[in-house]
């Protein structure tokens, strides 16, 4: 059992998407099922390298982000009705909390050079958690958008020589293709919210932005990534069963996440250590 | 008459305690190499070495006591071969993300340490390792020790150096990812040099 554990193809598919199918089918009537993707995320993160927080290292920020996002996403579910203004709100406070992660890093860098990286990430974790909550009302495009999102980040992530940002990845897409599953079968569309969408935004982008701070991905390969949001809202026909719908938008974001996957590929292949 | 004598005795007590004062010497990064050998899906024993060292080197002879500092730069890491051969990155690139050791994080690992002597030369150093963020316990074996005069500087210079080996537990510095397939326990062997500035 324990050498099985420590498969790093179970710890990124198999064991998050287990463990958030469950949680997706168990919670899905109470409106939670959103829960699933860190229940997943944090399956992987436990198996890969643990869950401890000190030293607080950036990647271990960057777990602990994860780990209150659902939280806050739990509170504003059902504390408030979100609106166009939470979105840009949440976007702008995530992409503030981006530079807190990278911190340690951005301050070993020159001024300018700290200024255009911890600028740049701050877009684009802003721009990725926006429009991930702006897919809060549709679990199936934001199932679909998690799946891609996690999936593109964390196959790139690899390319770009980090196999724990990897793995990190790949469990949050899986956790997520799980969530897309539940509804895929039971043909029912269940609650995302903010428990969902901010989970996979913020953590999705969080972890391709730790594979461009901390290893090789290159900012071609964010901006790519940032599209699968976007991606997510292409209209789909709205007679078309789940399953169809769920299998049309993934189609689109995943597009998105194997365009960023192959820009990855061939940069390490242009740059030989 | 007093006052003679012990002009006299100071003055011939000098060479002895400038003898007996400690020496720096500076440790000579192009012969000085931390290497460490991990075990590697439980078959082989890959060998990797860090090529960026800095440091010093304090020897009190007479005292029998000496310090070391070194400080390792972790982007330096070199396990070879530097070629893809058919990987989107080398092995190298790997080992200088967060996986391991988290490079753009944590550039430097440094080691302090004090020499214990048994008779003529160093045969340990109690130390602490820093390497991400955590500072531990690490004491080195000394198995091999030696100061010459420098040949390249036609004997005016000082020439010390030697072979360490220690033994660490990655794990100890949060250093988790791939356990048990790229082993935990780490193997240190460090030679050294060092030089005393003329």
């Amino acid at each position: 059992m324990e050498q099985w554990l420590n498969d790093p193809m179970i710890q990124a598919s198999l064991a998050p998407f287990t463990v958030a199918l469950a949680v997706a089918a168990l919670l899905f009537k109470l409106r939670l099922g959103g829960l699933a993707a860190i229940a997943g995320f944090c399956t992987t993160a436990y198996l890969a390298g643990g869950l401890a927080l000190f030293p607080l290292t950036a990647t271990r920020k960057l777990l602990l982000l994860g780990l209150m996002t659902p939280a806050l996403g739990l509170l504003a579910d059902f504390a408030f009705k979100a609106t166009r203004r939470t979105e840009i709100i949440l976007g702008a406070a995530y992409g503030l909390a981006s530079v807190w992660v990278f911190w340690s890093i951005l301050s070993q860098k020159s001024g300018i050079g700290a200024l255009l990286q911890g600028g740049g990430i701050a877009v684009f974790v802003g721009w990725t958690v926006g429009f991930a909550a702006s897919l809060r009302e549709d679990a199936v495009r934001a199932g679909a958008a998690g799946l891609a999102l996690g999936l593109g980040a964390g196959a790139a992530a690899v390319f770009a020589a980090s196999a724990l940002l990897g793995l990190y990845g790949m469990g949050l897409g899986a956790a997520s293709g799980a969530v897309l599953l539940v509804q895929m079968v039971s043909g029912r569309r269940m609650h995302a919210g903010l428990t969902f969408a901010l989970t996979f935004g913020a953590l999705g982008a969080l972890v391709a932005a730790a594979a461009l701070v901390q290893a090789n991905l290159g900012w071609t390969e964010l901006a790519i990534l940032a599209l699968v949001p976007l991606a997510a809202r292409i209209p789909v026909p709205e007679k078309w069963p789940v399953w169809g719908q769920s299998a049309l938008i993934s189609s689109y974001t995943l597009a998105c996440a194997a365009a960023a996957c192959i820009v990855a590929w061939l940069a390490g292949r242009g740059s030989p250590g | 008459m007093q006052q003679k004598l012990a002009i006299g005795a100071f003055a011939l007590a000098l060479p002895l305690a400038a003898a007996a004062a400690p020496v720096n010497y500076d440790v000579d990064p192009v012969h000085t190499f931390p290497q460490f050998m991990v075990g590697h899906f439980g078959a082989a024993f890959l060998h990797g070495r860090f090529n960026k060292t800095s440091g010093k080197l304090v020897l009190d002879r007479e005292a029998k006591s000496g310090t070391i500092e070194i400080t390792i730069d972790t982007a330096s890491v070199d396990t070879g071969p530097h070629e893809l051969l058919g990987r989107p990155r080398t092995r190298d690139d790997h080992l200088r993300t967060p996986d391991f050791f988290n490079v753009k994080e944590f550039p430097r690992m440094t080691y302090k340490g004090t020499a214990k002597w048994t008779g003529e030369w160093p045969t340990a150093v109690q130390g602490q390792l820093t390497l991400l963020g955590v500072t531990r316990p690490l004491n080195l074996e000394v198995v091999h020790f030696n100061c010459v005069p420098d040949p390249r500087t036609k004997g005016k210079g000082e020439l010390c150096g030697g072979n360490a080996n220690g033994l660490i537990k990655r794990s100890d510095f949060g250093m988790k990812f791939g356990i048990p397939a790229v082993g935990d326990d780490i193997r240190l062997l460090i030679q050294f040099e060092a030089l005393r500035p003329l």
